[in-house]
């Protein structure tokens, strides 16, 4: 079904409404609750386009491969879990680089939505 | 409010003797979703303290949380950390009779300054300031870790299980992270590096808990009051020193390890000065990392508050997705301070 503007659109100018229009009126505690409503936007707005780009896919597959190759079960919707409980059962060699690699590419992924800012 | 506030006057006036009260002024201070704090000044006539007097009310707000303490045994830590020379707010009454304003509350003194991390952090401070400001940090916890259990005043803290406090709090988070239900590989990796490289615990003492920028307030370059003494514990002084210095409470001066103001050199010599116990800053570093664990479980905490419905909130739903900026920082922390041994 066409339904346009899409949502990434619609999410986008009223965001920009909130922060160009609204926020300069505001002070104290109602500036800074719309700022936090123009913070969970930006990080709506991250999501769909990531998924757009379909990244999470790509952030999944080399979760796969990593639980492929140390013979872990590898089912693409259960693989954080998996990862995670094997962790705990000290299953896995937590200096080996290539977990490190592949927890840091989970993490990166996640901070490009929340707040990509923050990668250094 | 203006019946608390005579609520409030009323119970001082009984405890001072004065003849009589006026309120001056009587607010709503912003800070603490636990606790409801309130400014009271008064001009109070006769009695053990005549004339202005500007006090804080802090009592619970609606929604508590499980682990901090209730109104009483926080009275009974502000007055331990007091008794030890604590730069806290002087405790004064203690109200457990819930009929007076509804529930709980009780009085202390109230400090000047600010205890905004922004304004402190941003600050036109100068260097020397800056030390000095540290300095007063590591004597203030230096102080408080002169109280020691057994006390029996404060009885109601639970003593760490086991002989090592920081292998318990590995326990505490890996249980935390079992009842949240949700998958943390990067928390499950730190704490499996927290379990494997345990420092030799120090003594136990009464730890803060929440020691950092932001829980204290600064007037000028001076230290005024430790604030927000809840979440109180027997445990290891580098808990304290680790939770100032972690990365996630230096609000933007990421290169001042000390609460964004100064640095840890600075914080431990003092530490010693006032303490006479070394401490080794590769036991702070390892706490510093304990201590974005703990933040973590915290943010994902809140993060449950509100999807279970608890208690919907737009701030807590943020919080739990600041959790990737705790694990990012710990997929940082740990490979440095490996490169550093």
């Amino acid at each position: 079904m066409i339904n346009e503007p899409d949502s990434r659109d619609l999410l986008t100018e009223a965001r920009q409404v909130l922060l160009d229009s609204l926020v300069p009126d505001l002070a104290g505690e109602q500036k800074y609750q719309a700022l936090m409503i123009a913070n969970a936007m930006g990080m709506a707005i991250r999501e769909i386009e990531q998924r757009a780009q379909g990244e999470p896919d790509a952030t999944d597959r080399s979760l796969s491969q990593f639980l492929a190759g140390h013979q872990l079960p590898d089912d693409p919707s259960e693989g954080e879990q998996t990862l995670a409980r094997a962790l705990r059962d000290r299953r896995l060699d937590g200096d080996d680089p290539e977990l490190r690699s592949v927890l840091k590419g989970m993490t990166e992924a996640r901070l490009r939505i929340n707040n990509p800012g923050f990668l250094k | 409010m203006s019946a608390l506030a005579d609520t409030f006057s009323n119970f001082i006036v009984r405890q001072t003797g004065a003849r009589n009260a006026r309120v001056i002024e009587f607010s709503k201070l912003s800070g603490g979703a636990i606790q409801d704090n309130f400014g009271l000044t008064l001009e109070l006539e006769g009695g053990d303290r005549p004339g202005g007097q500007e006090f804080v009310v802090r009592q619970d707000a609606p929604s508590g949380v499980a682990e901090s303490l209730s109104r009483s045994e926080e009275f009974r830590v502000l007055q331990a950390a007091f008794g030890a020379g604590v730069t806290a707010p002087e405790p004064l009454w203690l109200c457990e009779d819930a009929e007076v304003s509804g529930r709980i509350f009780y009085v202390m003194s109230r400090a000047s300054g600010t205890a905004s991390p922004r304004k402190l952090v941003k600050g036109d401070l100068t260097e020397d300031q800056r030390r000095h400001l540290v300095r007063r940090l590591g004597a203030e916890l230096a102080r408080l870790h002169t109280v020691r259990p057994p006390m029996d005043s404060l009885a109601f803290l639970e003593l760490p299980t086991g002989s090592n406090p920081a292998l318990s709090r590995v326990g505490l988070y890996r249980r935390y992270l079992e009842e949240i239900g949700e998958p943390h590989p990067v928390l499950e990796w730190a704490l499996n590096w927290l379990e494997d490289h345990a420092p030799e615990p120090g003594p136990t003492v009464l730890c803060h808990c929440d020691f950092r920028t932001g829980n204290y307030m600064v007037d000028g370059d001076e230290l005024t009051a430790v604030l927000d003494w809840e979440f109180a514990a027997w445990s290891d002084p580098c808990e304290d020193l680790g939770w100032l210095c972690c990365r996630s409470w230096r609000f933007g001066g990421d290169d001042r390890e000390v609460g964004g103001v100064g640095d840890k050199a600075d914080l431990l010599a003092s530490y010693r000065e006032v303490s006479g116990a070394d401490i080794d800053p590769s036991a702070v570093s390892y706490w510093e990392v304990m201590a974005l664990v703990r933040w973590a479980m915290i943010a994902l905490q809140q993060a449950r508050r509100h999807m279970s419905g608890e208690q919907r909130s737009l701030e807590l739903a943020l919080t739990g997705r600041m959790v990737a900026q705790m694990e990012y920082d710990l997929l940082n922390q740990i490979p440095e301070l490996e490169e550093g041994q």
